[in-house]
């Protein structure tokens, strides 16, 4: 709190709500992994640098989401990382909070293994704990405006509609991608069936964001066809989905001696939720 | 249309070159995917899971002899619950019979498992699949 102001107005009701509106977040995103099987067994296995990488993955992420919607006025990359720390923080303490509380994790238990677990889960928790302080916050429509990306470069605002996408497709994905019923789905499925669930995933996502015309601002000009904004934005979109799918699934051992058109189809599976949730992000992020 | 798109939605706006450079690149590799699924789709055959089995390691432990295993299938179609039989023979009779169940062995891909022996399986084992499920 150097950078947020001086001793006298730094407001300590203000901050616990803060806090606790976090941890909110983090229990409403990520209890759904919480209550996982499989995400407690990955905490046994997972290969240790594969979960080091996912930690490391997850710090740029949060900063870069602090600094894009951030806790009330992010202004610095000072600021962003301070709130990004104290999300991690508070990710990985929901984390253990939940998972003792439910029995999974035992006092008496290795400590490898309940590091592992605990950790496993503080990813989602964390960007959770960053969602919920800026979603469930009340925000003020000025402050909202202020940061509009109108003012903002052309290039900012691009890279910023990729980077919620990003997000998106991270929460979606991370949510079911540890679940065997990825992999069965994708052995229960033909090829054609994996083109089909592309072919849906682009044209969902498209529809999300402009057919729909939900609250997100994105409705086209008449002088802006369709497939412009299909080609710069729905596109890259999916790639992102696909590219983070492939992570996931990586990072879960999901992959491990799979043939790789047979990898193909387990991420265009997973694909499919996670290109929703770009989707998704894009308007309500 | 109740309300007029906003002048600085970013779709209107006129794009930067690295918008429809990353644009065209996404658009090369949605073709690349739905190709390279096309081609095997149209190519691949529909046959059952062709299952066999080879051995990678063998060692004695302190409560028997532990085999590891790779099962490799070679067919188009995954093998969902497969149980994998190692048996001991000495002269005719079968002194050992372990087994084992892998959840998926996925097509034309491996899966490892490991059958632990209370006898000293060398030269006298046989390990082989034995069934299999369709996921």
């Amino acid at each position: 709190m150097t950078k947020g102001g001086t001793r006298a107005d730094f407001d300590h009701g203000r901050f616990a709500t803060g806090l606790a509106r976090g941890f909110a977040g983090a229990l409403l995103f990520a209890l759904p992994m919480f209550l996982t099987m499989e995400m407690w067994e990955l905490g046994f296995y997972i290969d240790r640098s594969r979960l080091l990488i996912l930690l490391l993955v997850n710090i740029p992420l949060l900063v870069l989401l602090a600094r894009r919607i951030g806790f009330e006025n992010v202004s610095t990359w000072r600021e962003a990382l301070r709130d990004a720390s104290i999300a991690y923080c508070l990710g990985t303490g929901a984390s253990a909070f939940v998972l003792f509380l439910i029995g999974v994790l035992k006092i008496d238990q290795a400590l490898s293994e309940m590091f592992g677990i605990i950790a496993i889960q503080a990813v989602p928790a964390s960007i959770g704990a960053l969602l919920g302080r800026s979603e469930l916050g009340t925000q003020t429509e000025s402050s909202e405006d202020e940061k509009d990306p109108i003012g903002a470069t052309r290039g900012d605002g691009y890279g910023g509609e990729l980077f919620l996408m990003v997000v998106g497709a991270v929460f979606l994905g991370l949510n079911v991608a540890p679940t065997e019923e990825m992999i069965l789905i994708s052995f229960k499925m033909s090829l054609w069936h994996a083109l089909a669930a592309i072919s849906a995933s682009i044209l969902l996502m498209h529809g999300f964001v402009y057919a729909l015309s939900f609250t997100g601002g994105h409705e086209l000009g008449e002088d802006t066809p369709g497939w412009h904004a299909l080609i710069r934005f729905t596109l890259p979109g999916y790639i992102i989905a696909f590219a983070i799918s492939l992570y996931c699934l990586w990072t879960f051992h999901r992959l491990d001696g799979l043939d790789p058109t047979q990898a193909i189809v387990v991420a265009a599976v997973l694909a499919f939720p996670s290109a929703i949730g770009a989707a998704a992000a894009r308007l309500i992020l | 249309m109740e309300k007029p798109p906003k002048a600085g939605n970013i779709e209107n706006r006129k794009a930067h070159w690295i918008e429809w450079a990353t644009g065209a690149v996404s658009a090369l590799l949605v073709m690349i995917l739905v190709g390279w699924i096309g081609y095997h789709a149209v190519t691949q055959g529909n046959g059952p899971p062709d299952l066999s089995v080879t051995i990678v390691s063998s060692a004695g432990r302190a409560q028997g002899y532990l085999v590891m295993f790779d099962v490799e299938n070679t067919g188009d179609r995954t093998a969902a619950t497969v149980v994998v039989r190692g048996e001991i023979s000495a002269k005719d009779d079968v002194i050992e019979t372990v087994e084992t169940t892998l959840d998926y062995v996925p097509a034309r891909s491996k899966a490892r498992g490991g059958l632990i022996f209370r006898n000293d399986p060398e030269g006298r084992s046989r390990i082989a699949a034995t069934g299999f499920s369709e996921p």
